[in-house]
């Protein structure tokens, strides 16, 4: 039985045995009545009217084209924007800045290219000692299945490893919440699929709440519990999906072109050429 | 099947196998070789052809002498003593000097690289006080600190100076938002930013500002001794003048050629430690 035929309690249950305690995931409670930029012309309107709450343990996929503020609205979330009109909770406590309660992953991997994988997994760890910290390091390394590349320099590996590396410094600080903005965007088709199903994996195994960002339907389809569809100019959320397909889902399958196709139906309805 | 029938029933195989890969290691290695051979040639040659001319008195020897008679004059001076005193006078000049404009340029670059108001207050006057040619500030040195050392490690100084501070400074203004961003997102305080992202971040472009400052403080210390000193290699050069003997001068140029190189090559050798794979 490959890995992915497991249902995710089994999963669950396989995992309790590993040394990592089973972490708390996050419940998020959102409320962004605006958010501003200063523009060129003059202030920008780039969030308005957002409400969302989020439950503990759920995969959710925002989708929306370029200039949404999909974007933004992660940045809120992981407190690197922190000028905006209403409140992000996240287990009743307010976002008001950075965390390690909330382990994000870029676009690009930004891993510093100076350390060794290892390194830049243990990166946020400082304040742990030094064997819980090499505990971590090789935990994570082992769930992403890149143990043998520990010593390996940032440049070594490929668009795909680095991601990889990337979710292990973000999963390292046993964040409650995974933001992910647009993660595997950069990465090539057949590389993005593998991403998925190892992000898949992953989520069931760590058990946390994430929060991807996409524009790539099909990706929000294959993962999340819900998707949240939103539109531009200002951007703010115009649908929610609920996806209630068991996994591991079958990209071919008449379900999932029916739900990829609400989807694009939803967002082509709001696009302004 | 036995290993020798194998190998007898597949020749090229037993034959032929290794020989593949020493042929290449032997070619790569005589290419290495040649390319080195040819860069000594022309070198060689004219040293071969000076010797030639200058025994036979086609050169006049008191303009260009032999290159024994160089090699000869230099042996002699470190043989009395005299040439590692001069020698260690200008190195030590060269190291003062470019430890003190070095951390002054370390100091200034990093100052103006981390807070813009500070960039904005000092970058317009240092960037005017850097294309004033250097051997205009001699006369003003020569007024206010005398002939002593301190006019000419004030003058080293100040050459190696620039290159550090505009290397260091601009690295940190150009260090990737991106990375500084994932700092932030570990909150990491202001000392361990500039500690475990944004030093590393401009190592790179910070030796290189070292590398030319002290190659600047070489320069420098030339014009230094020219212009008024009791000892070091450039006063070698003017004695060399003044008693009309060219081995000496020719002698001081090699041993400042020599010098220069040995703390270039030192302080790559240094970078490249620091860098790590960096460096590859």
């Amino acid at each position: 039985m490959s890995r992915s035929d497991l249902s995710i309690d089994e999963v669950r249950k396989n995992q309790s045995t590993s040394r990592e305690p089973p972490r708390k995931c996050g419940a998020l409670d959102i409320v962004i009545s605006r958010k501003m930029f200063a523009g060129v012309e003059g202030p920008l309107t780039v969030l308005r009217d957002i409400s969302l709450t989020v439950q503990p343990g759920e995969f959710v996929c925002i989708v929306g084209g370029s200039g949404c503020g999909k974007t933004t609205f992660l940045r809120i979330l992981a407190g690197l924007e922190t000028e905006y009109e209403g409140c992000v909770r996240l287990d009743e406590q307010q976002i008001a800045g950075p965390d390690l309660n909330r382990g994000v992953v870029f676009q690009e991997h930004r891993l510093l290219p100076w350390l060794t994988v290892r390194d830049n997994v243990a990166f946020g760890l400082s304040r742990a000692s030094s064997p819980e910290r090499s505990g971590k390091v090789q935990h994570y390394l082992d769930l992403v299945g890149l143990r043998s590349f520990e010593r390996e320099y940032p440049d070594r590996l490929s668009g795909g490893m680095s991601q990889r590396v990337a979710i292990a410094r973000a999963l390292a600080g046993c964040p409650e919440v995974l933001l992910l903005d647009e993660p595997f965007a950069s990465l090539d088709a057949l590389t993005r699929i593998r991403m998925q199903e190892e992000l898949l994996r992953i989520w069931q195994a760590e058990q946390t709440t994430v929060v991807l960002v996409t524009h790539d339907i099909e990706e929000a389809v294959y993962l999340a519990d819900r998707i949240v569809v939103m539109s531009p100019q200002p951007g703010t959320i115009r649908n929610l999906l609920p996806v209630d397909l068991p996994r591991p889902r079958e990209r071919t399958s008449t379900e999932f072109s029916g739900i990829r196709r609400a989807v694009l139906d939803e967002l082509l309805a709001h696009t302004v050429v | 099947m036995s290993t020798a029938e194998q190998n007898h029933r597949l020749p090229w195989k037993a034959a032929a196998a290794p020989a593949p890969k020493s042929r290449v290691r032997m070619k790569k290695w005589r290419f290495h070789l040649s390319d080195r051979l040819l860069g000594w040639i022309i070198p060689l040659g004219i040293l071969v052809v000076w010797e030639i001319l200058a025994r036979l008195a086609v050169l006049p020897p008191n303009w260009l002498p032999a290159p024994t008679v160089i090699a000869r004059t230099i042996y002699e001076m470190g043989a009395t003593g005299d040439l590692w005193k001069h020698v260690g006078v200008t190195i030590t000049r060269v190291a003062v000097g470019f430890l003190v404009g070095a951390t002054a340029g370390t100091l200034l670059g990093g100052l103006t690289g981390y807070f813009s108001v500070a960039r904005k207050l000092f970058d317009p006057l240092l960037q005017s006080l850097r294309s004033v040619p250097s051997i205009a500030w001699v006369p003003l040195f020569l007024l206010w600190l005398g002939i002593q050392e301190s006019s000419k490690i004030a003058l080293i100084s100040l050459g190696a100076l620039f290159p550090v501070y505009l290397n260091l400074s601009v690295a940190m203004r150009h260090v990737d938002p991106k990375l500084l961003e994932v700092g932030k997102l570990y909150r990491l305080s202001s000392f361990e930013m500039v500690r475990r992202i944004i030093f590393p971040a401009v190592l790179p472009q910070y030796i290189v500002g070292l590398r030319s400052g002290l190659g600047l403080a070489w320069m420098f210390v030339v014009a230094a001794e020219l212009l008024g000193a009791s000892s070091g290699i450039g006063y070698l050069m003017i004695d060399g003048q003044m008693t009309g003997r060219a081995a000496i001068i020719l002698g001081s140029v090699l041993l400042f050629a020599i010098c220069g190189k040995t703390t270039d090559w030192m302080m790559n050798a240094a970078g490249t430690r620091l860098l790590g794979h960096r460096a590859r």
